[in-house]
């Protein structure tokens, strides 16, 4: 899809530059209308990146320039933006009559809703926008008016399964992106370092206000199951604080932790993906170009990798690895990233191959070769287009699966280190609660494992139906294989 | 003896632009253990003028399509030349080779897969002048603009992709591609093949009204008889890898001497439906490519193929005696399934039971003349002790004859024509004749 997108721009760019020239106004006030949306949040956009790369930089030996990127990071942290806590907190404490620091004096509980409901607005809006955006080029500027990508868009319109799936997948990835914002409170404080924050709060036996370590409020508000030491769904805790789905065995807020732990599972299945989808295709239009000796090199090699216990291989790598400085980039998430591409390229490949060697066999590439196209060209520009819808479905089908994986192993204590959150070891720290009052420890993280992973495998569907509208009606399979794996 | 063609070749220029001396082109035989080759084009020669449009005609598989493929260096040849102009291209390599390219194109059969979809007719057309660095980016798309034109399609289907466009129109875009770069050579492979009988003419105009303008040279591969009678100055007939014959279309169609023409023209049906004619169906199936036969390629279904003298049988019988041979080649072929091996192991017989049968039912309604019988009996044996291999070499032994052992010669049949046929020799029955002996109607009448 989004091949065609590039190549139609590059190819006739003059004429769209003309284009835009010649009818300018739609296109100025969409861009105006972008520029709001994204300087809203500006702030963190940058933040995130800028901090991304100086983390990845303090990886590095000798960590240059680390500092100035984290310093700059930490300054567009500071500035304010829309969807913040400083705009809408929702920590405060109840004096005996009114409650203090929380938005508009709201009740926690509704500070937190607003700036969630606000958080997943702001997207809506977003997603809206580019779509708009999309619309606008189709109807003012693009050259073509009719290309094969509008049929396969309007065939994902109206495969509400497919939507569905990327209605959750969306709300996943915000849920990621945003996790500093959408929790009733933050990692640092709730996770990393409880004991270095503190916090204020009412005293009802004194009737004063107290100020208190995280820390040891933590230790007030733990779900263990028995008692009244728990603090489920919906509820407040001893201090005042909010907890939308209650709390972890340790007291820490589970959702908080849920929405970072997304961010964990979704770095791990997109950079896997990535990497194990490029080794795919790649492979896959090299030996559908050339065949022969190569295809059967990668044959013999895919094999190979498929013959090894997967599990047992990764167990093996998080032991050996253990204290490789591969092993320390965000608590083993990159250790995984490269377990997973190198595990699962052979099944994306073999997935691909099938599309890749039909369409080496079309006439048009030939063509390409009898004017003496290079290899490399017609590889991308004749064969690549048509595999990568197939890889798309695949990729989001095995990113399920590795979200499952990664899980699976931290409830076996193998995967993400503490303190990094990770659903997987949720699950794990409930387990022995799952028949008390304290269920939601386990219960919560496992429902939402199923339902990302379905929402993957809808998408998959989707995409399938939508590039290749010969093979619909295979829903019920990939349901079943959701259903199936929404266990670990 | 081709030389005698190239001074006496078309009625247009002259000139031979095109020169294939003793081409193959074979496939390596699939997966690991290699295997025979496929010997698609195993041995042609000829020469293409300048200006003329040379057709290629042959049933599915005798390498036609291999063979077109050759010339314009989409398959690298096994061995043999093609001068292009002078120059053999089959030893260009790397940017010489790029560049020659831009003298050579093909049109495709099949305008659904010719042409890629994702890509707008513009993008299409000017992949070519792209590859090829022509003119300034506004120059090249002002030249598809006019490729556009003069194939008859409209300028501003630049933008319009391929799905929105009938297969005639998608033709016309691939031959808008194929003349991008200005060859002389076009290569069109069935280009009307795919296409509705109402559009076909109407493509072949305009391929004869473009090599008018551009003065381009075409090879034209087809099944279709009619059509390469229409529009083509020469033809040459494949079968099997080797060019049968060759010559001036209407001579050849009218007179055609090889026997393996005169066999694919009988199939053509008859103007006068009343006329009673018997047609001359070939037995079997073309064999494989793989393990095409010595001698003549043709010899396995040939209706007039040469009788060792020494042998009296009727017609019926050397028709018996020809499926029998058939049927043992075919087994000698079949490479053994493991189970088969396994039972051969085993002890069970696996060739014995049926090789009685075979013969049985081959012979058992016909008079077989004693050294007949000897020998049928003898091939009999050696398939029921397992070795079909044995059997073949046999009957090629005592029923062959120079055509199952010598590849035949090009023999000059007429004003420019060559046949490659054992029967044109001084000493044999031509094949016309023999067709009459043997009762077929002929063309020659
Ligand atoms: S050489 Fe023999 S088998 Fe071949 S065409 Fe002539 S007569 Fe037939």
């Amino acid at each position: 899809m989004m091949g065609t997108e590039t190549e139609l721009t590059d190819d006739i760019d003059q004429p769209l530059r003309d284009r835009l020239k010649a009818h300018p106004k739609p296109a100025l006030l969409w861009g105006i209308g972008l520029c709001v949306l994204l300087l809203l949040e500006g702030p963190t956009y940058l933040d995130g990146l800028l901090g991304a790369i100086g983390y990845g930089l303090g990886v590095l030996p000798g960590a240059p320039g680390a500092e100035a990127f984290a310093s700059a990071s930490a300054f567009f942290g500071e500035l304010p933006h829309l969807l913040s806590r400083e705009l809408i907190p929702n920590r405060g404490y109840y004096d005996g009559s009114s409650w203090q620091g929380t938005f508009l004096g709201l009740e926690p509980k509704y500070a937190w809703l607003i700036r969630f409901l606000l958080v997943y607005v702001y997207v809506a809006v977003l997603l809206g926008w580019l779509w708009y955006g999309y619309v606008l080029f189709r109807r003012h500027y693009r050259a073509a008016d009719w290309t094969p990508t509008d049929d396969v868009i309007d065939r994902l319109r109206s495969h509400y399964w497919g939507l569905f799936g990327l209605a959750v997948v969306v709300f996943f990835i915000t849920m990621a992106v945003f996790a500093p914002v959408v929790g009733p409170t933050t990692a640092e404080e709730n996770i990393q370092g409880p004991y270095s924050h503190e916090m204020q709060y009412f005293n009802e036996d004194t009737e004063t206000v107290e100020t208190i370590t995280i820390g040891e409020a933590n230790l007030g508000s733990a779900s263990r199951g028995s008692g009244d030491s728990n603090v489920g769904i919906w509820s407040y805790d001893d201090f005042g604080r909010f907890h939308p789905v209650g709390t972890l065995v340790s007291g820490k807020d589970l959702f908080t932790f849920l929405a970072f732990g997304a961010r964990v599972s979704l770095f791990i299945g997109l950079g896997s993906m990535a990497i194990a989808g490029f080794i795919a295709t790649t492979l896959a239009l090299v030996t559908a170009y050339y065949k022969g000796v190569t295809d059967l090199i990668v044959v013999l090699t895919s094999d190979s990798v498929q013959a090894m216990p997967a599990l047992l291989l990764v167990i093996l790598a998080t032991v050996v690895f253990k204290n490789h400085w591969i092993a320390e980039i965000y608590n083993g998430a990159m250790l995984f990233i490269l377990l997973f591409a190198l595990i699962r390229w052979p099944g994306l490949w073999r997935a691909v191959r099938g599309p890749a060697l039909q369409v080496g066999e079309q006439e048009w590439v030939d063509a390409a070769k009898s004017y003496g196209q290079r290899p490399t060209v017609i590889m991308r520009k004749h064969m690549a287009p048509y595999i990568l819808g197939y890889l798309l479905v695949y990729a989001s089908l095995t990113l399920g699966g590795v979200i499952i994986s990664v899980s699976a192993l931290s409830f076996l204590g193998l995967g993400i280190t503490a303190p990094t959150p990770e659903w997987g070891r949720a699950i794990n720290i409930g387990q022995q609660y799952i028949a008390s009052q304290s269920w939601h420890i386990s219960l919560i993280p496992g429902i939402l494992i199923t339902l990302v992973v379905t929402g993957f495998n809808a998408l998959s569907d989707g995409i399938r139906d939508a590039i290749d509208p010969q093979s619909e009606g295979a829903e019920g399979g990939a349901t079943g294989a959701a259903a199936g794996g929404g266990g670990g | 003896m081709s030389e005698s063609v190239i001074e006496t070749t078309s009625h247009q220029t002259g000139e031979t632009l095109l020169d294939v001396q003793d081409l193959k082109t074979y496939y390596e035989g699939g997966g690991l253990l290699g295997g025979d080759p496929v010997k698609a084009v195993d041995g042609v020669n000829f020469e293409i003028s300048r200006g003329e449009t040379f057709g290629l005609v042959g049933e599915s598989g005798c390498g036609k399509t291999t063979l077109g493929r050759t010339l314009i260096q989409l398959e690298t040849a096994t061995s043999g030349t093609v001068s292009f102009d002078g120059t053999d291209i089959t030893e260009l390599s790397g940017d010489d080779l790029k560049e020659w390219r831009r003298n050579a194109q093909m049109v495709f059969q099949d305008p659904e897969s010719s042409l890629n979809d994702r890509m707008t007719v513009g993008e299409i057309i000017r992949e070519p002048l792209d590859v090829h660095d022509q003119g300034t980016a506004s120059e090249r798309r002002e030249k598809v603009r006019t490729l556009l034109d003069q194939v008859g399609l409209m300028p501003e289907h630049y933008y319009r992709y391929p799905h929105q466009f009938s297969g005639g129109q998608r033709q016309r875009i691939g031959i808008a591609r194929a003349l991008a770069l200005e060859p002389e050579f076009v290569v069109l492979d069935e280009p009307v093949s795919a296409l509705d009988v109402s559009v076909q003419a109407q493509i072949l105009n305009l391929l004869e009204d473009l090599q008018e303008e551009f003065g381009l040279t075409y090879l034209f591969i087809a099944h279709d008889l009619s059509v390469v009678r229409h529009i083509c100055d020469r033809v040459g007939v494949m079968y099997l890898g080797n060019l049968m014959e060759v010559g001036p279309t209407e001579q050849l169609f009218q007179n055609p001497e090889n026997p393996y023409t005169r066999a694919l023209l009988s199939a053509i049906p008859e103007p006068d439906p009343t006329a009673q004619v018997d047609r001359i169906t070939l037995p079997g199936s073309p064999p494989s490519p793989r393990d095409p036969p010595e001698g003549c390629p043709f010899a396995t279904r040939c209706p007039v193929r040469i009788r060792p003298e020494d042998i009296e049988a009727s017609d019926e019988v050397w028709d018996r005696i020809r499926e029998f041979r058939d049927v043992i080649r075919e087994r000698s072929r079949a490479e053994q399934s493991i189970g088969e091996r396994l039972k051969e192991r085993l002890g069970f017989d696996t060739a014995l039971a049926d090789s009685e049968e075979i013969v049985d039912e081959e012979f058992s309604d016909v008079d077989l003349p004693s050294d007949v019988r000897g020998h049928v009996e003898q091939a009999a044996a050696y398939l029921s002790d397992g070795e079909p291999d044995a059997a073949r070499a046999y009957l090629r032994e005592v029923f062959g004859s120079q055509c199952d052992t010598e590849t035949p010669q090009y023999y000059d049949v007429g004003d420019r024509r060559m046949s490659f046929c054992h029967r044109h020799a001084q000493e044999h029955v031509s094949p016309g004749d023999e067709l009459r002996q043997r009762g077929y109607d002929t063309h020659d009448g």
